[in-house]
């Protein structure tokens, strides 16, 4: 080979490289851009459910939900720093949608059902705003629910008062308005984030 | 022996008196609201301007029966919560209790509170000091 057609075929391949560099840069352009939540479509089932609605006392299931983009996370009111962080940044996230906030719910299920009334679960809700619904069930209810989503909780040993602590897993799941999973928001989570994420999936 | 226990006591009264408030500057002292009888989580930032280690080992108010130091852990995506004992301040240091982090968990309060108001918590340290602070009551959703 002379020192020309090598030159020649090192300039063919850098030219097809560019071409194939600028064929995957133009399919990354017509592929969605990322989420700014963890993109967890398809690996946990739709969302569904049977637990009690804190604010009026009536049986809800998961189906109840669609048609709303539908946050879900598990929790207890007795949580003082966790939970109410985790709340009010979802609610400030769903408030920033302005009128389209009343096409999401944030379910609130409560893995503390021995302490956590419906009515302490229906004030508490309505602390972090209009789309939180507190909901409550049964333990084997709550089990087989954490147990669909693979969420952890347990129970600390009471003090003097008979107060206890839960551990729980951070986790908020992201529902569509066909209850099929999209999105995991984990608890560094900012509310502009998910705001974003929230309009995206609300304009599907 | 009753003199001796009066003269003890004596001399821990004057201990306390004697001791003054620490060179420390606290920042944005609040406490986020929750309904009912719900404990609640108090936040701010403390910076020492002390010559020595401080501890930070307690902290009560007349508005509530019992305030601890937690802190909140994330350990494999599962949030708990744990007591602690004490938080080391070594000069110039800025210790933030923060959503997430360490905080003060007020409970048992002894009167309704609402956001807006202002609640006094005490803050004592390792030698006896102490030092009073104003947290101001916030909603539910603040931050």
């Amino acid at each position: 080979m002379t020192r020309a057609r090598a030159a020649v075929d090192r300039a063919a391949g850098v030219c097809f490289g560019a071409l194939l560099l600028m064929g995957l840069l133009a399919g990354c352009g017509r592929s969605a851009p990322p989420w700014g939540l963890r993109d967890i479509t398809g690996l946990m089932p739709p969302l569904d459910f049977s637990l009690t609605e804190a604010s009026d006392g009536a049986t809800v299931h998961g189906k109840d939900f669609r048609g709303y983009v539908v946050l879900l996370y598990f929790g207890y009111t007795h949580c003082p720093d966790v939970c109410p962080t985790t709340l009010s940044r979802l609610s400030r996230a769903v408030a920033a949608l302005g009128p389209q906030a009343e096409q999401v719910r944030i379910l609130f299920v409560s893995v503390d059902p021995a302490r956590d009334t419906l009515a302490q679960l229906k004030t508490y809700g309505a602390a972090f705003g209009p789309q939180v619904v507190g909901l409550r069930g049964s333990q084997d209810a709550i089990k087989a629910l954490t147990k669909r989503y693979r969420v952890s909780y347990g129970y600390g040993k009471p003090d003097a008062h008979g107060d206890y602590e839960v551990s729980h897993s951070s986790a908020v799941y992201v529902f569509d308005r066909e209850g099929d999973v999209r999105l995991l928001a984990d608890a560094t989570a900012e509310s502009p984030v998910i705001t974003g994420d929230l309009r995206r999936l609300l304009a599907e | 022996m009753k003199r001796a226990l009066l003269s003890a006591l004596l001399l821990a009264v004057t201990m306390v008196a004697q001791a003054g408030p620490p060179p420390v500057a606290i920042g944005d002292a609040r406490i986020r609201w929750l309904p009912g009888e719900l404990p609640m989580a108090g936040y701010f930032s403390i910076t020492s301007h002390a010559s020595t280690p401080l501890r930070l080992v307690g902290a009560a108010s007349p508005a509530f029966a019992d305030v601890m130091l937690h802190r909140s852990l994330h350990e494999g995506g599962v949030a708990r919560m744990v007591h602690v004992d004490d938080v080391a301040l070594a000069p110039g240091q800025t210790v933030v209790f923060e959503p997430g982090g360490y905080h003060l968990m007020l409970m048992h309060r002894k009167e309704a509170l609402q956001p807006g108001e202002e609640v006094p918590v005490t803050l004592r340290f390792g030698d006896g000091e102490t030092l009073e602070v104003p947290f101001r009551v916030e909603g539910a959703q603040s931050k």
